[in-house]
């Protein structure tokens, strides 16, 4: 018996999880922690699970080697563009804790709340990291669950309940959808590796088309459900009027970076012989979904609810990098996605900064007249539409920018022309935004929920956005850099 | 001998009875939860077949995973239920409809 070796090594490059590793102990941790922090401190948690996210951060950079790391036997990678992901993904769960403060202060058992938010940012890390249908979908399950339970965090609201029911249904059905693809990829080529399946895809024989097609479309149809594309784009509407507004900023921003990136991800591994058949797919559901979200944001009165119009729109031009597949267009995608995490991040903050008696500053009446109350607010917000917008030289001009040139690059000019055709549609419901602000006379009185850390990121991320509008290169190379180590 | 194809239907056949259960169900949320359950175990005997039919043990594996992770949905899904419950009185398909627009 002395003799006998464990048959399992232990898992070489064990480091390149450090972030995830610190992330969930700390997670576990504050969850007893927060048991014996009193109920008028509950900010503690709060800050503490913030520095846990900020470390992360660092931590994530920290592991990263020049070369990928593969660990786990091939079931993780820490690669340059993961760690891009994961850094954005722990800034933008960052910045949701910090509006969440202020926010939540009043909800019973408001550490749990922070925990949640933690346990959905490992979920989204472990995601970006995967290079295997069975990690990504664990991942991929972590963050939602989270997102679903807080969705519905404010329990005695009926929209925060119904939200959080439409949210988990269609959730529910998009990941059954995702699996029942993976199985065909499967049944094809006999692995769940993304490598040994693009290999398998490009060698399979014809009479496998059919369950290639099938698993093709089901897996598009999975993950488009994640990021909202349309068709699959009905919960978004619901679910960010009606889960507090924290939650909704954290998850316009977080889980689509995450989404995004295994997406790219799954495409550069698995799809590239099957490339003809989803750009076309992937073509129709952006022609689809810029539409929608454009033409939708216009009719909305609550501006929860139009910004998640806006973010189907913007899902819809962030598609054509996806199209364009090519090294210009990932980068794009990630471009995009960091600024648009400012913006939309900086849009909520204004609104959690006007609250008050639970849901005053979500109609577009109560934005009238804040220029003459409170003229650095309307500054803020007026910047963060303007660049949502797309208006040079801000921030989201360049996002926008970025990912149309790839996508002329790559031969997709009348479908540029179509997204030029709706930034201008989509102009239009942000400065309507902008009108009430400036032009419009104050209907009720505004009375807000001061908090000197929220103002200062909201700060942070203006100047951001106006620093990344007049000086965006570094940004751009940054994540050139990240995504030629992807192919 | 059954054919792996025969499998394929029978998954096929449960996997879309889900999702037009999800869809055409007028009564209960609980329908649509177990609407949600048929659709998993479609996807696990799809998984099991082609796991016996490329004799590789991958796919007799992830049945584990997804059999845990559908187990852990279905207790956040009734939380939420029961949460929605507390507010609403009822849990009528047709009466979620205060978000519109």
């Amino acid at each position: 018996m002395a003799n006998v070796t464990f048959p399992y090594p232990f898992p070489e490059h064990l480091f390149a999880l450090m972030p995830e590793m610190f992330v969930a102990v700390i997670a576990m941790a504050l969850l007893l922690l927060d048991l014996f922090i009193a109920r008028d401190k509950k900010a503690t948690t709060a800050y503490i699970a913030i520095a846990t996210c900020l470390t992360a951060a660092v931590l994530s950079v920290q592991a990263m080697m020049p070369e990928p790391i593969i660990a786990f036997y091939g079931f993780f990678v820490l690669d340059q563009f993961a760690v891009l992901a994961k850094v954005l993904i722990c800034l933008g769960t960052a910045i949701g804790m910090i509006l969440s403060i202020n926010y939540m202060k009043d909800e019973a058992n408001v550490g749990e709340y922070y925990v949640l938010m933690l346990f959905s940012m490992l979920g989204m890390m472990l995601m970006v990291s995967a290079t295997n249908f069975i990690t990504m979908y664990l991942g991929l399950e972590l963050m939602a669950l989270c997102i679903y339970v807080l969705v519905g965090y404010q329990r005695d609201l009926l929209r925060s309940n119904e939200a959080a029911l439409k949210y988990f249904i269609l959730g529910a059905l998009s990941s059954c959808m995702l699996l029942y693809g993976v199985t065909f990829f499967y049944g094809v080529t006999g692995s769940f590796d993304f490598v040994t399946i693009g290999k398998g895809l490009a060698t399979a024989d014809s009479g496998a088309h059919t369950a290639i097609m099938l698993g093709l479309v089901f897996i598009i149809a999975g993950l488009g459900f994640k990021v909202s594309m349309a068709p699959f784009h009905m919960w978004t509407p619901d679910a960010y009027e009606g889960a507090p507004t924290p939650v909704t900023a954290f998850m316009s921003a977080a889980p689509k970076v995450a989404g995004f990136a295994i997406f790219i991800r799954i495409l550069v591994d698995v799809m590239p012989a099957i490339q003809h058949e989803y750009t076309m797919i992937l073509t129709g559901m952006a022609v689809l979904t810029m539409a929608v979200g454009n033409l939708a944001a216009i009719m909305q009165r609550n501006i929860k609810r139009m910004l998640a119009y806006s973010t189907i729109a913007h899902v819809g031009f962030v598609m054509l990098g996806l199209i364009a597949a090519n090294d210009d267009g990932y980068a794009g995608i990630m471009v995009y996605l960091s600024i648009y995490l400012f913006m939309t991040m900086g849009a909520f903050g204004i609104i959690i900064l006007m609250r008050r008696d639970g849901i005053h500053g979500e109609m577009l009446d109560d934005f009238a007249g804040l220029s003459r109350v409170r003229p650095g607010y309307a500054l803020a917000m007026g910047l963060m539409l303007f660049s949502l917008a797309g208006i040079p030289f801000l921030g989201g001009f360049w996002a926008k920018y970025v990912v149309f040139m790839a996508a002329v690059e790559a031969g997709h000019l009348y479908l540029v022309l179509y997204a030029l055709l709706f930034s201008a549609v989509g102009a239009f419901y942000y400065i309507r935004v902008v009108k009430y602000i400036y032009f419009d006379e104050e209907k009720v009185a505004f009375n807000f929920q001061e908090s000197r850390l929220m103002q200062a990121t909201v700060v942070v991320m203006t100047l951001a956005i106006v620093a990344l509008g007049i000086y965006p290169d570094p940004l751009i190379d940054l994540c050139k850099h990240a995504v030629a180590g992807l192919i | 001998m059954i054919a792996l194809s025969q499998y394929l239907i029978v998954a096929a056949a449960l996997f879309s009875l889900g999702v037009i259960g999800l869809f055409l169900n007028r009564k209960n949320v609980i329908n649509i939860l177990m609407c949600i359950e048929l659709m998993l175990l479609a996807v696990n005997i799809n998984l099991v077949a082609f796991s016996h039919y490329q004799n590789d043990l991958a796919g007799q594996i992830f049945v584990f995973f997804v059999l845990t992770v559908a187990a852990s949905e279905v207790a956040v899904g009734l939380a939420i239920l029961v949460a929605y419950y507390r507010t609403r009185r009822s849990v009528e398909t047709e009466d979620i409809n205060s978000l519109q627009g």
